[in-house]
């Protein structure tokens, strides 16, 4: 009785540190339409902040907490409103989850680069001592952490309720115009939500920080706050008081799980499925959310779509680029750069080609965020490294049929509801991989997981020059089905839906279908393209396929051009390169690139000033449209008032 | 309307549908129907609840109340791409084109919609048989491919020239509107529902666009026409519903409704007389546009009126 009170106690401690984290979420979702993806990372930053004064400077914890709670989070909340978000209105659904994802890799990579990985950093209690009560200890850090959640949530009550503010609060994203219309202006409400959001962040990052026994740790601090996502969508991300019994409840869940079902099963599993529960539960949340009701948004998209190359066209493209690959590969065969040859790097360009390819066609074309293609990639690979021996043509299909089949059961629980879910599951499903299944040393082994090179009757890839233009062969093959895909019946539906869900359905076209077809090849295509790295590496670890370098390389496409072919490989050869040159600024040169590329939904190969320079990425040339002429005389173009595209 | 009571040969039957939202009545118990080959109108002032009864009938809405039928099938439950498969097409009264298409590729998906991508043979097997309009008979023998001409046959046939290869997003709202509706008839639908398709048109086009529609009512389409243009409506529908707070409140001919007290009400604000069971001869719905209608609509229903476009958002 007394470890079900102990068990009890942590749960709800745990939770209400979850519940601070993700009701802070809900408010600036409610406020602003914008999910912070960032919210871990700045409470990960207010935790090693906190540790600074604290630990490192004896600042008294009150005069810390006034610094990192009343000034610096809520500098930073308004200000990451009124530069970031504010400009972003009126963009693609996927900007604002890329933009706040920016913010989340700037303030890892910042971390990283500041509070260095090897340094053990202990946060102590903030109020010390215990009491004790039926037979255990109980310390008054925990009651305080429970305290302070339950006043957040009174607090938010009243606020929202019984102040004029908070009730322009709540009635801003209903109608921004209408609380305009009352004398409240929605921009000050939109910044009110995400001062209120990153100040709930920062509390919930000092709150849990004395809990983390081990240390602060910059990857699983931002981490943490996954599981306030799934109390969030549980509280269909504006029902602050669900969202707060959600997390509790999740809190209770999590902790009743490791304290009574994981001692029953092998020890070995324990750490996956330890890590893997935030996932479970987002998963349970999201079927046990009812289906969103089509709408008819009244918006056309205002995108111009990049000009698509036509079947020859591709096809010369195609075979030049591997002429070009041939020449390369004579030219730096056995070159070293870095401790590995030019080509492998070039192989792996092209691997992770293949990769944003799969992005360019579940996200630039059918419009559905994927942030776990580096999971596919991972376990692409493993599979590869496991059939057959290694190296194995049989490997590669079974890489990519069975990512595909992993994809679709992904895409399945949150086709019938709003993009956001799929992007939150794909986030959630990254990092129980990623955090979960790869760190398992029964996956890749301790030193690693060997793959081998791909035998072929009478051929031999053991050469880093053969096995470069083996993987540029499979990159230029991907490529051109991908723009096959495109100029297809196919292609034609995945744009239609992602312009108008609500016009697809009327046409008598079925949405779930071609969402999960196209998130299933896009996984089976990663899948191929891990299995393939696998073979270019040779042997592939945990750290290859890593949560935040996944995070980086879909922000590197997307500041690219998340809609075509090249954007897909400068944003995979720019990768590679800057992952040479300084691996630990990755994540910054991600995040000030998509906040400086802002709404421009063509990324920079969409930029007008590139429009005359770069022939391949030309706009349709029917943009130019000759002036039709109507049956009646006269011009056709009827009235009404000029829709601006761009 | 009691619910499975249902007129011999109607292709829509709409049966007491009521729908709410929060605490506004935005439909209350409306019941209509639809005959083949006909224009039936359906009018009423801004919120008075037309685009959610749309809504309702293409599945984009579920009603708290009631039933839809296409021909004798309940498709109150059904999936929108269901109800489309059995004949229904629809057009939005705010744009909902497909932007980053040209023109003759949104005719195109409309055109293969009924196309499994992944059997091409089910295209070239699908695609002949297709009505392209009502007024070309299902064609069995043609070719297998939806090509650009086709589509811009299409798009000719609703008074568009040249305009093919054009990107939606840059047309204009009353081009696109035609776009839309091109789009509608390329999946060969029996039951065509379009919402304010005139607005954005000049009185020429508007007639091109009537006689369309009169055109394909008599090929046998049925044709359910929300429009604010009265003078479109009262010269090409055959029968007139008005909706009002989300009520039926008089329904028959132009001339009925031309002349009914009740419907003379709803759209001057004015009360009813207590003779509205004998209305007077001399009663003139204004029908010079949608100028007076539309304003002095707005004015009595400022209440219902985020109805409809909370519906529509």
């Amino acid at each position: 009785m007394s470890n079900f009170l102990q068990f009890t106690i942590f749960g709800v401690m745990f939770g209400a540190g979850y519940a601070i984290a993700a009701t802070g979420l809900v408010v600036t979702y409610t406020t602003s339409g914008v999910f912070n993806f960032a919210q871990g990372a700045v409470g990960m930053i207010a935790a090693f902040t906190y540790w600074v004064l604290v630990s490192e400077h004896h600042v008294p914890i009150l005069v810390a907490l006034v610094i990192i709670l009343i000034v610096g989070a809520s500098i930073a909340g308004a200000l990451v409103e009124r530069v970031l978000m504010r400009r972003l209105h009126g963009a693609s659904a996927e900007r604002p989850v890329m933009v706040t994802l920016g913010l989340m890799v700037i303030l890892t990579g910042v971390a990283t680069v500041v509070w260095s990985p090897t340094t053990q950093r202990q946060v102590g209690n903030m109020v010390n001592g215990q009491f004790r009560l039926d037979g255990i200890n109980i310390q008054y850090q925990e009651v305080l952490i429970i305290g302070v959640a339950a006043a957040v949530a009174v607090g938010l009550r009243l606020l929202f309720y019984s102040t004029r503010t908070g009730v322009a609060l709540r009635a801003v994203v209903d109608d921004p115009e209408l609380v305009a219309m009352a004398g409240a202006s929605p921009n000050r409400m939109s910044q009110y939500g995400w001062i209120l959001g990153f100040v709930m962040a920062a509390l919930a990052g000092v709150l849990l920080a004395p809990t983390q026994t081990t240390g602060l740790n910059i990857e699983y601090m931002t981490l943490l706050v996954v599981n306030g996502y799934a109390a969030a969508i549980v509280g269909r991300l504006k029902n602050i008081p669900v969202t707060f019994a959600a997390a509790i409840g999740i809190g209770l869940a999590e902790n009743y799980i490791i304290s009574y079902v994981l001692p029953h099963l092998p020890q070995s599993l324990v750490p996956d499925i330890t890590l893997a529960l935030p996932m479970v539960f987002l998963f349970i949340a999201l079927v046990t959310l009812p289906s969103v009701r089509l709408r008819a948004a009244g918006r056309l998209s205002t995108v111009r779509a990049p000009r698509v190359a036509g079947g020859k066209e591709s096809l010369i493209g195609g075979v030049a680029f591997l002429v070009v690959a041939c020449v390369l590969a004579a030219i730096f065969n056995n070159v070293q750069f870095q401790g590995t040859t030019i080509l492998t790097l070039g192989g792996v360009v092209m691997c992770l080609g293949i990769v944003g390819l799969s992005l360019v066609l579940v996200t630039g074309y059918s419009g559905q965020i994927s942030l776990c293609q580096f999971s596919f990639m991972g376990i692409g690979a493993f599979i590869m490294g496991k059939v057959a021996g290694g190296g194995s043509l049989l490997g590669l299909v079974a890489a990519t049929v069975i990512c595909a089949a992993v994809g679709a059961l992904i895409a399945l629980p949150t086709i019938r509801l709003r993009d956001l879910y799929l992007a939150l599951a794909t986030f959630a499903f990254a990092d129980a991989v990623a955090n979960g299944f790869f760190v398992d040393t029964h996956i890749y082994g301790a030193g690693g997981l060997t793959v081998g090179r791909i035998v072929l009757p009478g051929l031999s890839f053991g050469g880093d020059a053969s096995e470069f233009l083996l993987v540029t062969a499979f990159f230029v093959v991907a490529a051109w089905i991908v723009l096959s895909i495109r100029r297809s019946l196919f292609g034609r539906r995945m744009l239609a839906l992602n312009d108008s869900p609500a016009a697809y359905a009327t046409v008598g076209l079925n949405i779930g279908i071609t969402k999960v077809m196209a998130f299933a090849i896009a996984a089976g295509m990663a899948g191929l393209a891990g299995a393939l790295y696998g073979t270019e590496e040779q042997v592939v670890g945990t750290s290859n396929f890593d949560f935040f370098s996944g995070i980086i390389f879909v922000l590197f496409v997307t500041i690219w051009s998340i809609r075509t072919v090249s954007g897909a490989f400068l944003a995979a050869l720019t990768f590679v390169v800057l992952n040479q040159v300084w691996a630990n600024g990755l994540g910054i040169f991600a995040g000030v690139g998509i906040i400086l590329i802002g709404r421009a939904a063509g990324g920079i190969l969409g930029l007008e000033a590139l429009q005359g320079l770069l022939p391949w990425v030309r706009r349709s040339a029917a943009e130019a449209g000759e002036s039709p002429v109507s049956p009646l005389g006269g011009t056709a173009v009827l009235r009404g008032e000029t829709r601006a595209a761009g | 309307m009691p619910q499975g009571d249902r007129p011999d040969g109607a292709v829509l039957t709409v049966s007491e549908v009521a729908v709410r939202f929060g605490g506004v009545a935005a439909l209350s118990d409306v019941s209509l129907s639809v005959q083949p080959g006909t224009v039936t109108g359906l009018i009423g002032p801004n919120g008075a609840g037309k685009t959610t009864l749309f809504n309702v009938i293409s599945g984009l809405q579920t009603p708290g109340r009631g039933r839809v039928f296409l021909y004798d099938t309940d498709v109150t439950a059904m999936k929108p791409h269901r109800r489309a498969r059995l004949g229904l097409a629809r057009t939005f009264q705010r744009l909902e084109l497909f932007g980053s298409l040209t023109a003759a590729e949104n005719v195109q998906v409309g055109l293969e919609s009924g196309v499994q991508w992944w059997r091409p043979r089910h295209l070239a097997r699908r695609i002949p048989g297709r009505r392209r309009s009502a007024d070309s008979p299902p064609d069995r023998s043609g070719p297998a491919r939806v090509d650009a001409a086709t589509c811009n046959r299409l798009l000719e046939e609703v008074g568009l020239v040249g305009v093919g290869a054009r990107h939606s997003s840059s047309m204009s709202t009353g081009l696109a509107r035609m776009v839309e509706l091109a789009r509608a008839l390329a999946i060969g639908p029996t039951l065509l529902l379009l919402d304010e398709p005139g607005s954005g048109l000049d009185d020429a086009e508007s007639t091109v666009l009537g006689d369309l529609l009169s055109k394909l009512a008599a090929a046998g389409m049925a044709v359910l026409l929300v429009e604010h243009d009265m003078e479109l409506v009262m010269r090409i529908c055959d029968r007139i519903y008005v909706l009002d707070f989300g009520d039926i409140i008089a329904s028959g001919t132009p001339d009925e409704i031309r002349t009914n007290p009740m419907v003379q009400a709803a759209y001057l604000g004015e009360a009813v007389p207590d003779s509205a069971a004998s209305p007077p001869a001399a009663v003139q719905v204004p029908v010079a546009g949608t100028g007076t209608a539309t304003t002095t609509a707005t004015a009595t229903t400022t209440t219902d009126t985020g109805t409809d476009d909370g519906a529509a958002r």
